[in-house]
């Protein structure tokens, strides 16, 4: 396979003296001078004289595996051993293309850039040696770092050529591997931090310390959209370590414009406790009248007549409806659901007259340059972004508020600050995933077969709330995912909802909403069809392939054919055909999302509180080429715990504008004792790989509540499943 | 402002900090002992478990103050003689992390119930490691790396 280099990917290359090759994609941005490269990571990977090979993991690690999985492309294609490798976390280093962790996109996107980013430093390397032989190119052989004369015993390390290879040009086009020859790719390999975790090595955002780093809390409105009115910084200033207490202003963060007061500290403790101490009043607002009734009120009304955008209209449901042998209808309703990375949001500032640098854990952090320029003025250039490794993402961190307040508080005071959310700030201002209300009338005729489809649905759209163009049913509803499509008469109708509450992405957004009620709701469909849950879902699909236009993320189609084969064989794979031991029930759901196709069964047993237990979830995902199966199963089996979780526990109240959870004793999440066995399966692929570090989350939902609706006989249309304990 | 004598990783420290001062805090801001998490603060999610005289105790909860004598353990000093601990070993053998944030209260929590019942049934495993959340989700894989030293 020949690729093309085009004029924006070109490789560069640059001779350190004793440094050997350097290689980095231009993307016609800023080049930093090559004196500081040596210090500063700029480039996807080196060679040293001395034989060492460092590979950048350019994206964010948040936990999803790509600080192993996008070396491994990159050395894949260079032809070195995976243990003769070092691995470096980028910083922010715009040479390096967008460094971004969101969409399950960073395998995708960077697969056809990073491998020929090894396979343009492997074809020099090779020309070096053909050279030092005076042999054509064609009679060397790369492989495990080391190039061989095919003719004679001859070989030279990498470490050898580096010198040589970084003297010659780089080439205009790269030869990439045949899938088919992949060695590493593929192969299982674990997370590359693990001894450094197990460890406890201080690589996480809120380790790191710069000399003299002063700690902030920051006390902000309970109410959401509340304004400060006063504040006495009398106490605050009395706690022992309490260096300063200060304002920030809404516009002072720019993001999303929340104001707060900060407690300056000299340690952490002193900063919780001055952050207690202070007297803060606020003006509550408009937001104060809101609540979780109140806006499922609001909801309620907005669905009861015709939505105030429609995304989808095929046939006529009307007649479909007075023409049906059955109708069934359903409300489904979704909660706000809170993000809780382990790790709460944090970040570290230091912002000195013309240069800044922070530290921390973000899955943006190219935001977090972007608005620190925009707070200082300080250039770009002069603005190191230093990435953490991640206590956890889950979209969470794809807004850099918190970082902003960082570099805002030492810009105002000149010294170095960490900004630190305790739990409680961390649950009460987070972004939550949208709340929602979803209205469905469903037509069957005489055999079962579904013949309308109708859907308003009303949520409290981020993009609404963002103030985003982008159009308000984005990432809340998908006019294009299944069932659309298979049924003649279908119609698709959206509200968005205004709201203080603050909401923002959460992993499979929307997708973690419309999968559960859309998969639910045919099961409700299939309930009243008298028919078996996988042999109703592939009766819709249809027995021919067909390429279904997508306009949505993961498109532009996706395949009935690769959907079809997950159902197929996770069928198999849970053995479905056979019957469950007597206590023991099954449901089922499938989703196509981000590129990737997934099928999932969940087996329950009913505990004597009524409450399911979760046995054993199944999973078959295709998401083309896998990477690292060992990175990509752990994904899977986290998106499982994580939507089990979710479904079971999640749920964020508001009363009178306030968020009534406060920590993890009445926001609970699911712990050891819970976690179902699972069983997964990777669809053997040489399609291109697509995302997979939220697919498994959507359909588990659906799965469970169908599994329990088996064993309990009671339908579950508004999540959480559980509150306190028993069935909601 | 009190000074303690503290007891940790078979070291021992003088530090000044305020009496109510979690334990948590004097490990991670005087004496840079990072790899104990701050997670909630309330002793609900496990992030910050040390070992108190071997007994696993969350550190977010427990005053400088109240630590007296008591030798301390971090996820630092479970290493010992330059070997990884059985359990850190375990971990590393199932690729038991994600993100990795509450891994640390995790190995420790296996590594004190461990010490204490070298055979603990599932139901013992389960009742050790209810106390710690880990939000990736990687439970599957604790059990497993547990089972493997069981």
């Amino acid at each position: 396979m020949i690729q093309n280099i085009n004029r924006r990917s070109f490789l560069k290359t640059s001779s350190l003296s004793g440094a050997g090759l350097l290689l980095g994609f231009s993307l016609g941005a800023r080049t930093r001078p090559a004196e500081t490269s040596i210090f500063e990571p700029n480039a996807f990977l080196r060679i040293g004289t001395d034989g060492s090979i460092t590979i950048m993991a350019k994206n964010p690690e948040i936990g999803q595996g790509v600080k192993t999985a996008l070396p491994m492309i990159i050395a894949e294609e260079l032809d070195v051993s995976w243990e003769q490798i070092t691995i470096r976390q980028a910083d922010y280093d715009r040479r390096l293309g967008s460094q971004f962790a969101g969409g399950s996109t960073a395998v995708k996107s960077n697969w056809e850039d990073l491998r020929k980013a090894g396979a343009s430093a492997k074809a020099m390397l090779l020309q070096a040696a053909a050279n030092r032989w005076g042999i054509p190119v064609a009679e060397c052989r790369a492989r495990a770092g080391t190039v061989t004369n095919t003719r004679n015993p001859d070989s030279l390390s990498y470490g050898q050529l580096a010198e040589a290879a970084a003297a010659l040009e780089v080439p205009e086009s790269v030869v990439l591997k045949d899938p088919a020859d992949f060695t590493l790719i593929g192969t299982a390999r674990p997370n590359v931090d693990t001894e450094a975790i197990a460890t406890g090595q201080p690589i996480f955002g809120l380790d790191a310390k710069p000399r003299g780093m002063l700690t902030a809390t920051i006390v902000k409105s309970p109410v959401f959209g509340g304004t400060l009115k006063s504040f006495d910084a009398e106490s605050a200033l009395k706690i022992p370590g309490v260096e300063a207490v200060v304002e920030i202003e809404a516009a002072d963060n720019p993001v999303l414009r929340i104001a707060g007061v900060a407690v300056v500290a000299r340690n952490t403790w002193a900063a919780i406790k001055g952050k207690k101490a202070l007297e803060v009043v606020w003006e509550a607002g408009d937001g104060a009248t809101e609540s979780t009734g109140s806006l499922r009120d609001t909801m309620a009304e907005r669905t009861a007549e015709s939505g105030a955008m429609e995304l989808r209209n095929d046939g006529d449901v009307d007649t479909a409806f007075s023409a049906a042998d059955q109708i069934i209808e359903a409300v489904y309703e979704m909660p706000f659901w809170y993000h809780a990375t382990m790790e709460p949001m944090s970040y570290i500032a230091d912002v000195r007259e013309d240069r800044i640098e922070c530290w921390g854990s973000t899955q943006v952090p190219s935001s977090v340059s972007y608005y620190a320029n925009q707070i200082t003025g300080i250039p770009r250039e002069n603005i190191y972004v230093h990435q953490s490794r991640v206590g956890g993402g889950f979209g969470r961190r794809l807004l850099a508020d918190y970082a902003q307040e960082a570099i805002y508080l030492s810009h105002k005071i000149q010294k170095p600050v960490q900004v630190l959310w305790t739990r409680e700030d961390d649950l009460q201002h987070d972004y939550y995933r949208p709340m929602g209300r979803y209205q469905l009338k469903g037509a069957l005729d005489g055999n079962g077969v579904i013949t309308g489809w109708q859907i308003r649905s009303a949520t409290t759209s981020r993009y609404l709330f963002r103030g985003d163009d982008s159009p308000h049913f984005k990432t809340e509803m998908f006019p294009d995912g299944f069932p659309a499509g298979f049924i003649p008469n279908f119609k698709m109708e959206y509200t968005p909802i205004a709201t203080r509450v603050s909401t923002g992405a959460w992993r499979a957004p929307g997708h973690n909403a419309t999968c559960f009620v859309d998969q639910s709701f045919l099961d409700e469909l299939c309930v009243a069809a008298g028919k078996d849950p996988i042999a109703y879902r592939l009766e819709l699909l249809g027995e021919e392939d067909r390429e279904m236009p997508y306009d949505d993320h993961g498109g532009p189609t996706y395949s009935t054919g690769r959907l079809r084969n997950v159902i197929r064989r996770v069928a198999a794979l849970s053995d479905w055909e056979q019957s469950l031991p007597a206590g023991r029930f099954r449901g089922f759901a499938a989703h196509f999302m981000f590129g990737a196709y997934v099928a999932e069964v969940v087996e329950v047993t009913l505990r004597d509180s009524g409450a399911p237990k979760v046995e054993r979830v199944f999973a078959v995902v295709d998401c083309g080429i896998v990477v690292n199966p060992l990175g990509a199963k752990a994904q899977i089996e986290g998106g499982i715990i994580d939507g089990l979780s979710a479904t079971l526990y999640g749920g964020i109240d508001i009363d009178k504008g306030r968020t009534v959870q406060s920590n993890f004793h009445d926001y609970p999440m699911l712990r050891y004792g819970e976690s179902p066995e699972i069983i997964i399966e990777l669809v053997d692929s040489t399609a291109h790989p697509e995302g997979l570090g939220e697919i498994s989350l959507p359909p588990v939902g659906a799965a469970l509540c169908n599994a329990y609706f088996r064993a309990s006989g009671k339908r579950v249309r508004s999540l959480p499943l559980l509150r306190n304990g028993e069935v909601g | 402002m009190p000074t303690y004598s503290l007891d940790i990783n078979q070291q021992q420290f003088t530090v000044e900090a305020e009496a109510d001062t979690p334990l948590l805090w004097v490990l991670r801001d005087e004496l840079d002992l990072k790899g104990t998490k701050f997670g909630c603060g309330m002793a609900q999610c496990g992030a910050c478990t040390i070992h108190l005289d071997g007994a696993p105790a969350r550190a977010c909860v427990l005053p400088v103050s109240a630590v007296g004598e008591a030798r301390i353990t971090t996820i630092e000093g479970l290493a010992s003689g330059g070997q990884l601990h059985p359990v850190q070993k375990a971990w590393i053998a199932e690729d038991v992390p994600q993100c990795g944030y509450c891994q640390a209260g995790q190995i420790m929590s296996a590594a004190a119930l461990l010490e204490k019942n070298p055979h603990p049934t599932e139901a013992e495993i389960e009742v050790a490691m209810q106390g710690n959340i880990c939000r990736c989700g990687t439970y599957p894989r604790i059990k497993k790396a547990i089972q493997r030293l069981v």
